[in-house]
């Protein structure tokens, strides 16, 4: 097998005296569309946020690109080709769309090529474009969860990392934020993504893996957790499901 | 009580209250912004100040330097200084509860008036560089008041423009708003905690330079200033840089008045009963408090 693009080794992280993963592997080669599913409080986010940083790693390492980001600060992410995506479809509420597209590329300083960036992005994004110069938090959710997907792409990142960019949105921008996902995916962009749409989120991914209690339970391709009896009746049996494909 | 409604009088008492309120909207629109970014209220704020008001003294005495040109080394000192005490001292309070912070720059604003005690006791200081008056009609405007208002308005309104337009100034924003988020964007939120603490104090020296002209001060004149500055805050809201200039204004304006349709006594007090006053109306303060983490 290549080499994984993102490669979780024994990932352990604690929240001061309270540990949360002991021990979690996780591979995301280029190009895929990888998902994380679990009940809540099993340590998704906390996955995501050791391998950005914000939740520093106690052991274990974490490979991106053929480098170590173990130790690396959250600030440093960014540039090496990572994007986020938070939980709660975080944006800079008091601030326009179109400075918190500029946040996104923060790290281009020339202006011009700043300016370049977010009009890239407002190319692929129409919505965001049409209300460019209102303030975040007037925006509807699903609008807010657009606007930060594309601060997190405003870098052209290699791996975009999404927390629940489903959560809490009508089932009209549901739709729209998956097949957004598709489209990233086509652009040659790899993908990990936590879900609590389980159903979604393995019919769309081309693996999966389920966490439980800060540790890996099951790992494979996204069919086969679909199809697999055990992980329907975890995952799928009535808990956060929202289409009818889990039958 | 007719030569009280003259239009006149009103008019200078206006006048006033527009001057002294520039001065405090510079000050306190420093305070504010360390408290948007960081959740830190920064007791030693005044004292910041009269670091501005000592430099500005020390080189009129020393040099004969007019404080206007005084700015170009004393802005810069400050701003240094802000920016080493973020580093040294208040970034290790940053994400603590709000009481360690407050002991922290409690602390520091005791050894700043004690090093201002020993270098140049208690007696008041003051600058007299400038006099005279301008007179518009039948409106008279002391210089040295005309002028600070008019830096603060400057220093004020540039540093708004800053954090509105500039990328670093909105990073300053972000930081504000969710620190994590501008984090994952790249921006080192340490470097943005440093040049806001030396940006606050860079315009707290500009206002203590500007007031070296007009008040006398010793190392203690910082408690009353501070005790406004609080006042002013919660009147614009929390943590937003708008509202404390207006918060400023507003303050200035009404302790004119009081102090000139009651006593001066009564200006003392202004602050707190214009304080409780907006908060019965708006609890959040005139513009809205930054306090949605
Ligand atoms: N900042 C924190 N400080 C302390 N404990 C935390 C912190 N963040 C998360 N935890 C705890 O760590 C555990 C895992 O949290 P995490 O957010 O990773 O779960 P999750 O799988 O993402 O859950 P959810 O589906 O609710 O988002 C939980 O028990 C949670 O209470
Ligand atoms: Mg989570």
């Amino acid at each position: 097998m290549s080499q994984a693009l993102l490669d979780i080794r024994g990932l352990e992280t604690a929240y001061g005296a309270v540990q949360v993963l002991f021990g979690v592997d996780m591979e995301v080669h280029a190009g895929e569309i990888v998902a994380i599913i679990g009940p809540n409080g099993a340590g998704k986010s906390t996955v995501i946020k050791s391998v950005i940083g914000l939740a520093p790693a106690r052991a274990g390492t974490i490979t991106f690109n053929g480098r170590d980001i173990t130790r690396e600060a959250p600030h440093h992410i960014p540039a090496l080709g990572i994007g986020y995506v938070p939980q709660g479809r975080i944006v800079f509420a008091r601030m326009t769309v179109e400075d918190n597209l500029e946040m996104g590329a923060f790290l281009i300083k020339d202006n011009a090529k700043r300016r370049q960036a977010v009009e890239a992005v407002f190319a692929q994004f129409p919505r965001l474009h049409e209300r460019r110069s209102q303030l975040a938090g007037s925006l509807s959710g699903g609008e807010q969860q657009m606007l930060a997907i594309g601060r997190a792409l405003m870098l052209d990142p290699k791996l975009v990392i999404l927390d629940e960019p489903s959560l809490g949105l009508s089932p009209k921008y549901v739709d729209l934020i998956f097949e957004q996902l598709v489209g990233l995916k086509k652009q040659g962009r790899t993908l990990l993504m936590v879900e609590q749409n389980a159903a979604r989120a393995l019919e769309l991914s081309d693996r999966a893996y389920a966490l439980e209690l800060g540790r890996n339970r099951f790992t494979g391709k996204g069919a086969e957790l679909l199809a697999n009896p055990d992980v329907r009746r975890m995952y799928l049996g009535g808990y956060g499901v929202r289409t009818g494909s889990a039958g | 009580m007719e030569e009280i409604l003259d239009p006149i009088i009103l008019g200078q008492l206006l006048i006033g209250g527009l001057l002294a309120g520039a001065l405090y909207a510079l000050l306190a629109s420093g305070l504010n912004l360390v408290f948007g970014v960081m959740r830190v209220i920064n007791i030693a704020h005044a004292e910041f100040m009269l670091v501005g008001a000592f430099g500005a003294y020390v080189l009129y005495t020393a040099f004969g330097l007019h404080p206007l040109l005084a700015l170009f080394i004393v802005v810069p000192a400050v701003f240094g200084f802000g920016w080493f005490v973020q580093h040294a001292l208040v970034e290790r309070v940053v994400g603590q509860p709000m009481l360690t912070s407050l002991l922290a720059t409690y602390g520091l604003s005791i050894v700043l008036l004690n090093i201002g005690v020993l270098i140049f006791t208690s007696d008041f200081k003051g600058v007299p560089a400038l006099t005279g008056s301008l007179v518009f009609g039948e409106f008279v405007l002391p210089k040295p008041r005309a002028v600070a208002a008019l830096v603060s308005i400057v220093f004020a309104v540039g540093v708004y423009l800053f954090l509105e337009r500039t990328r670093l100034g909105k990073a300053v924003r972000a930081v504000s708003e969710h620190p994590h988020v501008a984090t994952i964007c790249g921006i080192d939120t340490k470097r943005i905690r440093m040049l806001t603490f030396g940006l606050a104090g860079a315009m707290a020296g500009a206002a203590g330079t500007m007031l070296s002209m007009i008040y006398s001060f010793a190392p203690e004149s910082g408690a009353d200033f501070i005790q406004k500055c609080f006042a002013i805050i919660v009147i614009g809201g929390m943590g937003n840089f708008a509202g404390a200039l207006y918060g400023g204004i507003l303050l200035g304006v009404v302790e004119a008045f009081v102090g000139g349709f009651l006593s001066t006594q009564w200006a003392e007090a202004t602050a707190y009963l214009l304080l409780v006053l907006v908060l019965l109306i708006r609890p959040t303060g005139l513009k809205g408090a930054a306090l949605a983490r």
